[in-house]
């Protein structure tokens, strides 16, 4: 079953009098369970594509489908909702609430939901930090937490919603190569027994090792999958 | 409650912004505070000074009355009379409405100048004393001289002072030494040399127009105990003596039989005078006319208060309001065919309305000024600490927080900032209210008297300005807020990553 179906996906941007075209015709379609890898220099598009896909973005043209959800005819709130429910989201930098603990970081995204009881939204969340192994940092601040710790607390926070897909866009571009690699490793082995598709990007070859697919994108194109 | 604990702790994290706009919020309370408590004591203090020193309540004037500015209207236009108030007075007492009532006669009389300078000029109210003192107890205090029994003159010291600087007479009871206490400085440094008098001639004037002099002597020189320089204007007679300046008639005085034929004469009404003397002259067409109407006749008054006023002041139980008293008496007026018409203090005492209203918009135009700086700050600040959010406005709103949520985050956070530092500045306030009523801020003077609405300084704040000063403050709260609400809302995740 395919999470993502994107078909001659395209997004250009206008800047001052000419226009950048970032994807000249994607196809791509990412199956439920995946744990893929998007690699490309920079410039290339990579992160456009994951924009669209995680409908922070809209194409310009063609087709995405995210969960079974065509999402160029949704509008501001079912998009929201549809990031809510469907797609999980580790960033690069700027991951947690600056005024929340590690915790109510990660029960934030259930809150919203307002589908659950503080108490299972307390456990779940508990539950999911002791996963990532940060059991005993649950009442740490951002500001206290080291930069690997903090990502760490953002797939926490990725996957407590039982999310169909997790974006990450490059999120191992800021930590140190040994913390990366326990960030990798930590979202193998959270696709591995959760069996949540988890989609990265990066621009470093040393971490294709971990993706079970890698598609590589240049120039708004996609060269190999 | 989640937008709430973000909002609360932000207001923490960003301690120097919150404590900008928090500042701001205080300051702008404090001020509301003063503002609403001046505005408020001065409507209090006017309508204590006014409606209990002077106007009462309520006006009853003719229904012929056309100005309503009946009270203080400078250009001295005489008021339309009230015939045969004796047979209104019961309907009055029977409409459980008052506390009180007195009848007046009010009109503007000249006082001639004897040694040939300047006349002076001042507004007469005739009154019977004691009614008077019924109605308003304890309006004014004796300066000099006594008190008149049923007839006499009462001469304010604002009043003093007008025919001094106009005549160059200063009027003094006989019998009474010289008080220098409320005279004009002018006066003061002429005391030696001063032209006193004890009496005044005042000419008045009838309805039709012919001067009747009428010298009086002066009883007591008073001050009226608030707003003394606006009633000070009006010297207090006894009705007979006021109807006597003014050409009315009074009951004392002698119904005399006319002959026919003075009768005709004196109701020839030509504008050809020579007929008079011609040889065509008609005696028997001209005796035969009907001249003196019916109401002529009963125009001389059997009793005082059959006799002509021109408007009856009344005060209102404390219990009902002025509004449903006025209601009542147009109904009751328009029933038994009453002529008369009600006015409220307000209306009747136009110049004093006026200012009042002029002082309250200067005070409402401070505010709303205030108002306006306060918001571009706030607003200033909080699209600044909007913008600096917007990674992590824009992770929220990636991770599936909606635009209500942000929006709501912001209003939270302005509205705990309102509530904290507005309470602060509203308490602030109050305590700067107790601090200047403990002052005792006195004045003499016009304007301040006016502002003062008496004369002390007396700015009061009771629940009602609370409610305005909270309602004043969640208008700047709410409308600083949207702007940087909307700043906000527009953030989009794509903005957060194009930043990173």
């Amino acid at each position: 079953m395919n999470i993502v179906a994107i078909e001659a996906l395209t997004k250009d941007y206008s800047l001052d009098s000419t226009t950048v075209h970032a994807l000249r015709g994607v196809d791509l379609n990412i199956k439920s369970g995946e744990l893929l890898s998007v690699m490309g220099p920079s410039g290339s598009g990579k992160t456009t594509l994951l924009n669209i896909i995680g409908c922070v973005d809209t194409p310009t043209s063609g087709k995405v489908e995210v969960a079974g959800t065509d999402i160029g005819s949704l509008k501001d709130k079912e998009l929201t909702d549809l990031r809510l429910r469907k797609i999980g989201f580790i960033f690069q930098t700027f991951n947690l609430i600056p005024v929340l603990n590690t915790l109510e970081n990660v029960e934030f995204p259930l809150l919203l939901m307002k589908e659950q009881s503080a108490t299972d939204i307390r456990r779940k969340a508990k539950d999911l930090l002791h996963a990532v192994g940060l059991g005993d940092h649950l009442h740490h601040r951002p500001a206290e937490l080291s930069g690997g710790q903090r990502q760490r607390v953002a797939i926490a926070r990725a996957l407590v919603t039982e999310p169909a897909l997790v974006l990450a866009d490059e999120p191992t571009a800021n930590l140190d190569s040994a913390t990366g690699a326990s960030i990798l490793d930590l979202m193998v082995q959270m696709n591995q027994s959760l069996g949540t598709t988890f989609l990265f990007s990066t621009h470093d070859p040393d971490v294709q090792k971990y993706a079970q697919r890698i598609v590589k994108i240049h120039d708004g194109l996609i060269q190999d999958d | 409650m989640l937008a709430l604990k973000i909002a609360w702790r932000n207001i923490f994290r960003h301690r120097g912004k919150s404590l900008v706009i928090g500042s701001i919020l205080a300051l702008g309370a404090l001020l509301l505070t003063l503002g609403n408590s001046v505005i408020s004591g001065m409507e209090k203090g006017l309508e204590k000074s006014v409606v209990e020193s002077f106007t009462g309540d309520i006006i009853l004037v003719s229904q012929d009355q056309i100005d309503d500015n009946v009270i203080l209207d400078m250009a001295g236009k005489p008021l339309e009379d009230i015939f045969r108030y004796d047979t209104i007075k019961p309907y009055l007492e029977n409409s459980g409405l008052f506390t009180g009532f007195v009848p007046a006669g009010k009109d503007f009389v000249m006082a001639l100048n004897e040694h040939g300078g300047t006349p002076g000029f001042a507004f007469l109210l005739g009154i019977n004393f004691a009614d008077w003192q019924k109605v308003f107890p304890d309006n004014l205090e004796l300066l000099q001289g006594q008190w008149p029994q049923s007839t006499g003159l009462i001469i304010p010291s604002g009043s003093l002072e007008i025919l001094y600087t106009t005549m160059g007479t200063w009027f003094s009871p006989p019998h009474s030494e010289l008080d220098s206490s409320f005279m004009p400085k002018d006066a003061k440094e002429n005391y030696g040399n001063l032209r006193v008098q004890n009496d005044i001639v005042f000419m008045g004037h009838s309805a039709t127009n012919t001067a009747t002099d009428i010298r009086m002597t002066v009883d007591a020189v008073v001050k009226y105990k608030a707003l003394n320089v606006i009633w000070g204007h009006f010297i207090l007679t006894d009705i007979n003596s006021y109807r006597q300046s003014m050409g009315y008639f009074n009951q004392d005085e002698e119904q005399e039989e006319i002959s026919a034929e003075n009768l005709a004469l004196l109701s020839f009404d030509s504008d050809n005078l020579d007929a008079l003397f011609g040889n065509d002259m008609d005696f028997e067409e001209m005796f035969s006319q009907e001249s003196v109407s019916p109401e002529k006749e009963e125009f001389v008054p059997k009793t005082e208060e059959a006799g002509v006023y021109q408007m009856i002041f009344t005060r209102i139980k404390p219990e009902i309001n002025r509004q449903a008293a006025m209601d009542s008496l147009n109904r009751l007026f328009a029933q038994e065919d009453i002529p008369l018409r009600p006015l409220t203090w307000q209306t009747a005492s136009g110049v004093i309305g006026s200012m009042s209203i002029l002082i309250k918009a200067s005070l409402n135009v401070f505010v709303a000024f205030l108002f306006f700086v306060a918001i571009i700050i706030i607003v200033n600040t909080l699209s600044m600490a909007a913008l600096e959010r917007t990674s992590e406005i824009g992770m929220m709103r990636a991770v599936g927080a909606r635009k209500g949520f942000i929006a709501r985050m912001f209003m939270l956070e302005t509205g705990v900032l309102a509530f904290v530092f507005g309470n602060l500045g509203v308490l602030l306030g109050f305590i700067v209210v107790l601090v200047i009523r403990s002052l005792n801020i006195t004045t003499d003077n016009d304007m301040l008297q006016l502002f003062f609405g008496g004369d002390t300084f007396n700015p009061t704040f009771g629940l009602a300005d609370l409610l305005l000063t909270y309602a004043q403050l969640a208008a700047v709260t709410i409308l600083a807020a949207l702007y940087p609400i909307n700043i906000a809302r527009k953030i989009t995740p794509l903005d957060a990553i194009s930043r990173e």
